[in-house]
């Protein structure tokens, strides 16, 4: 019988027409397997065929010929040891950029989705600073300084997430981001004053929706108070804040329009909305993969009909650095209180340009904008250097007006493909001190388990 | 609260800088930065005899590293 990761109402009827062949696994037992994309239609879909489990089609795309042109542009091989065989192997094909260090296992919520599986219930003690200090060395014998995510869990859970910030800073490392539900921060404003001074960049902080009923779903339990009053501590303390939705399908779908629409009601402080489609790997309710997948096109559909046309899909740019099917970016300017997209600049990726600039464009981009103050030159004075006054100040003020939006679809167990993988440039650093890319490290069969959490 | 970044506004004129090479006295002139592209006009210690241009560390650390910076990553 065939297994599906897609909705009845989805099952493809049209004719085949074979468009790639890749690698991918097996959902069940992770084995690596063939894998193809089939369009029916205008719709694209992931075959394979396990010789143990079956048969297993996922949605993968919508929009056939959008599709066909990025993959072609993502054209390269299939990563040669799969998923399981990350630690050690030279074959990776893209650097990595960006690095998650998941420092608690814990958290102070339990949502029916999470990537990481965690939970208030989970009791491994946090790695200690020594453990992360050596996380740290690792990382810049491996190519670093890389732009660090403090990650879980939930991160906020430790009290001296300061003092990881402060030793990052020590060795090396100058861009940090804290990816966040927000919990503690709505509740204490000294300890997000203590994470700023410590030399934080940027909060990513979860947020579903503008409504309790979408938190209920998600998270278990209405937060929407709670993500405010952390985005206004976060503006009290100086800090970027960069909302992160997952959006799944049927759930919180339509409310795209509002969020971006809050989002730019919070500006400059809230620096852009970055929306992540659910995917299918760690905790999830089988009742939302049932409810089936919201792919890249159909979530930026969504986006220009909320919107009414103030952002519009052709406005999105997809990556060029990590796979074209991965990600998608734009930049706009606020004037007159309507978005106006800026001219697409590559340096939006922090791996296109050499690293200290892109880990520069990164902090830029994500943190709180400036507010240019020179002192006014005095009688006397050695030099006088209004043209360069003026510009930096326009510049400033260019920069409270600027918001980006983007996105990223990880990948699961249901629509693996090795050669996306490859070109992953996120990871995430094992207990044990190695790199993993992000998709594998979290990837999961439909028990749940995967390679790296210490379950398979 | 918004991050603030303030510079200083340039040290006494009355120190009596002289240029190095012919000796004479600097005086406030017109100078043009350029760099990728854009042209900034200032006003800076220079030798009159030979033009020599005295550029103030911390106007170098400051202003005008923020601004390349700004050029470069656009």
């Amino acid at each position: 019988m065939e297994k599906t990761a897609v909705a009845p109402s989805e099952q493809p009827r049209a004719a085949n027409r074979v468009i790639s062949g890749t690698r991918s696994v097996c959902p069940v037992c992770l084995e690596v397997i063939d894998a193809r994309y089939v369009a029916r239609g205008e719709r694209i879909y992931m075959e394979k065929q396990c010789k143990k489990h079956g048969a297993f089609t996922a949605l993968v795309w919508e929009g056939a010929e959008e599709f066909e042109r990025l993959v072609r542009a993502g054209e390269g091989q299939p990563c040669p040891s799969g998923p399981q065989h990350c630690i050690g192997c030279r074959q990776h094909a893209q650097k990595t950029c960006c690095v998650l260090l998941e420092v608690s296992d814990r958290c102070n919520l339990s949502c029916p989705v999470c990537f990481a599986g965690s939970s208030e219930a989970v009791a491994t003690p946090d790695p200690s600073l020594a453990t992360i200090a050596g996380w740290y060395d690792m990382l810049m014998q491996n190519g670093g300084p890389f732009n660090i995510q403090l990650s879980g869990g939930e991160p906020t859970m430790r009290d001296d997430l300061p003092e990881v910030i402060r030793l990052g800073l020590e060795r090396g490392f100058s861009f940090f981001q804290l990816n966040t539900n927000g919990l503690r921060l709505a509740q204490e404003p000294d300890y997000v004053q203590r994470l700023a001074q410590a030399g934080l960049n940027t909060v990513f902080l979860q947020f579903d929706g503008i409504r309790d009923t979408t938190y209920e779903a998600i998270r278990g339990r209405p937060l929407f108070d709670e993500k405010v009053r952390a985005i206004a501590h976060c503006r009290q303390a100086g800090l970027g804040v960069v909302l992160v939705p997952t959006v799944a399908k049927g759930v919180n779908d339509h409310e795209l329009g509002d969020i971006v629409a809050f989002a730019k009601g919070q500006m400059p402080h809230v620096r852009g909305v970055h929306f992540q489609p659910m995917s299918f790997f760690g905790r999830y309710q089988e009742d939302l993969a049932d409810s089936g997948r919201l792919t890249i096109p159909a979530l930026l559909r969504a986006l220009e009909q909320q919107s009414r046309g103030e952002i519009k899909k052709g406005d999105f740019s997809p990556a060029n650095t990590e796979h074209p099917l991965c990600s998608f970016h734009a930049d706009y300017l606020l004037e007159e209180g309507r978005f106006v997209l800026q001219p697409s600049c590559e340096s939006a990726c922090c791996c296109s340009v050499p690293s200290d600039q892109a880990r520069r464009v990164v902090a830029r981009k994500w943190s709180a904008p400036e507010v240019y103050a020179p002192t006014p030159p005095e009688e006397g004075s050695l030099y006088r250097a209004d043209a360069l006054d003026a510009f930096l100040q326009q510049r400033a003020e260019v920069e409270r007006r600027q918001f980006a939006l983007s996105g990223m679809a990880f990948q699961d167990a249901f629509n693996l493909d090795l050669n996306r993988l490859g070109r992953c440039y996120i990871a995430e650093v094992s207990p044990d001190g190695h790199l993993v890319p992000f998709c594998a490290y979290n990837l999961t069969g439909t028990d749940h388990a995967g390679f790296y959490r210490g379950v398979k | 609260m918004d991050r603030q970044k303030t510079y200083d506004a340039g040290v006494s004129g009355d120190e009596g800088l002289r240029c190095a090479r012919c000796g004479e006295p600097l005086v406030l002139s017109p100078v043009t930065f350029t760099y990728l592209g854009h042209a900034f006009p200032v006003e800076l210690p220079a030798c009159e005899a030979c033009g020599l241009v005295f550029v103030p560390e911390e106007l170098a650390k400051g202003r005008i590293l923020h601004v390349e910076r700004s050029l470069e990553d656009k």
